[in-house]
């Protein structure tokens, strides 16, 4: 079905998003955002925190309603939560009495379906990041990387066609993170799926990214979209080559300005040039 | 659970310590927290007893613990059919106390409504000093065993409903965000997530209830009754019986820890049911 194929399988058109709309404390979290997102791509949203990223993705999951515009996904609008649909949230939202096998199970426990088909799938899971040693064990002997990679699992198990990441590893060290995007990457390999991932990391965006788009804070929208050229799979030095650290200059830079500019300038349609 | 979740390595970290010292000086050290209770215990026994002999404190004032002992002794059989009567009534308002406070928690945890109207009075009338309010059962229920439940259930029910709601509304927002992401119903967030999380605060109301419940039900034997521990304490007070009445509180002290222990025991079996699952 290469028709099929043809259209998007994220679609965001004229997206807003009024806090208190039609009181004077109204607060515009995302204003007019629009883009598109193929099949299997791993777009990244960068942007300071409080721009309104993390509510637009809420969005797209179907967890937060839209004040104005449209949410497409897979052809049909979003209007609430689906189940081809996986979330990653910023804290990993585990099960304290669960252990990391039941952690990873859950989904399937609330979609009903059955946990002796998952048992094996989950096991595998936990095998590929690292963590078959622990899966009998409690979040609280875990560390905060481990249960990080105990909510990547979760949200694969169920086999997801979207994946939606709200800065998941923002809690994490530097070090942890590093590791972390390192895991996230070479799963990506595995486990193709389109994947949107939220961050203020603008190397973490550029890394892990075949696409970045820059949101700010006012106007609450995206003022860049920029295609990462670097093929997979990435090792982990790509980020010290002169390339890499281009387009991070870049991408800086384009964050930097929206801020010194008034509110209301819409410079999505500037199509700037790397510095060189 | 945060709290629980810090202190946790920390307790680990502390036994660890005392294990390692352990390998010196044997078992003694483990055995700390319940050697030291138990002595003290003892101790204050043993002093009570000292200072009664030397200051020849008549009995009925203040009778020595050996004197005790006796008469618990002596009157074991009709102390424990006073038993029957308490530990049930204090039985039937706990558990009526834990349903109807559970029940009302969940109500108004799912309905903005209810908690709106109900749940600042029942705040204030925590505060009410709901003792005072024994006589009024007996004037509506008379003295039967219905009217002391009753009275029983009425104050232990409150700590169960404030836990138990704090219980629910303190459920990790973003768990219940992750249980709607995947199309939880309300009942699968409720029994899968709410609940669990919930069951440290419920069970915490559950023990102050089980010690109200037996107040309770000792308040109304006080006032009216035929049979019970408190009707037989008031009615060894006006023999001036002291050693009975010690004898008595010594029985309830017993039927007290060991209803506590049930629920501690329940406590554990069911969070580690939880954990299996």
């Amino acid at each position: 079905m290469p028709v099929v194929e043809r259209q998007p399988y994220v679609q965001v058109a004229e997206v807003s998003k009024i806090y208190r709309s039609g009181t004077p404390n109204a607060i515009e979290a995302v204003s007019s955002v629009s883009f598109s997102v193929p099949h299997g791509q791993f777009v990244a949203i960068l942007g300071p925190s409080g721009c309104g990223k993390s509510t637009l993705l809420m969005m797209v999951g179907g967890l937060e309603q839209v004040t104005a515009g449209r949410i497409t996904v897979d052809g049909s609008a979003m209007a609430g939560p689906r189940t081809s649909i996986g979330i990653m949230f910023q804290d990993s939202t585990l099960l304290p009495w669960k252990s990391a096998l039941d952690n990873v199970l859950f989904p399937i426990r609330i979609l009903k379906r059955p946990l002796d088909t998952y048992r094996d799938a989950a096991q595998q899971l936990l095998e590929r990041v690292g963590l078959d040693d622990f899966a009998n064990k409690k979040p609280h002997e875990l560390s905060g990387g481990m249960r990080q990679r105990v909510a990547i699992c979760r949200a694969l198990v169920y086999d997801p066609e979207l994946l939606l990441m709200d800065e998941p590893f923002s809690a994490l060290d530097a070090i942890t993170r590093d590791e972390m995007n390192e895991l996230l990457l070479d799963l990506w390999q595995q486990y193709t799926k389109t994947a949107l991932f939220v961050t203020h990391s603008i190397r973490e965006a550029v890394f892990l990214a075949d696409r970045v788009l820059v949101m700010t804070r006012r106007p609450a929208t995206i003022v860049e979209d920029l295609t990462i050229p670097f093929a997979r799979p990435r090792p982990m030095a790509i980020g010290e080559s002169r390339e890499f650290n281009e387009i991070c200059g870049h991408l800086r830079e384009r964050i930097e300005e929206s801020h010194h500019r008034g509110p209301r300038s819409n410079a999505a349609s500037a199509r700037p040039e790397l510095v060189a | 659970m945060t709290v629980e979740t810090h202190a946790a390595p920390r307790l680990v970290a502390a036994r660890t310590r005392i294990g390692s010292r352990a390998i010196r000086g044997p078992d003694l050290r483990q055995l700390r927290p319940v050697i030291l209770p138990l002595a003290t215990a003892g101790m204050v026994l043993l002093l009570w007893q000292l200072v009664v002999t030397a200051m020849r404190i008549r009995a009925v004032i203040l009778p020595p613990p050996v004197e005790i002992a006796a008469e618990l002794w002596r009157n074991l059989p009709i102390l424990l059919h006073h038993a029957i009567p308490t530990t049930l009534d204090s039985l039937m308002a706990f558990s009526l106390a834990t349903a109807l406070g559970v029940g009302l928690a969940v109500a108004i945890t799912y309905s903005p409504l209810l908690r709106d109207t109900l749940y600042p009075n029942l705040v204030v009338f925590q505060l009410i000093p709901k003792v005072a309010l024994a006589p009024l059962f007996v004037v509506w229920l008379g003295i039967s065993s219905e009217s002391r439940v009753a009275f029983a259930t009425f104050i232990s029910f409150f700590p169960v409903v404030i836990s138990a709601a704090v219980g629910f509304s303190n459920t990790e927002a973003s768990t219940l965000r992750l249980c709607r992401s995947l199309t939880a119903s309300e009942w699968q967030s409720f029994v899968m997530v709410r609940f669990p999380f919930a069951l440290p605060a419920i069970f915490s109301g559950m023990k102050i209830a089980m010690t109200m419940a037996i107040i309770g039900v000792i308040i109304g034997e006080f006032i009216s009754a035929k049979a019970g521990l408190g009707y037989y304490i008031l009615y060894a007070s006006s023999r001036m019986e002291t050693g009975v009445i010690f004898a008595a509180l010594f029985v309830l002290c017993v039927i007290g820890v060991s209803l506590f222990g049930a629920v501690a025991l329940a406590e554990q079996f069911l969070r580690r049911s939880y954990g299996r699952r």
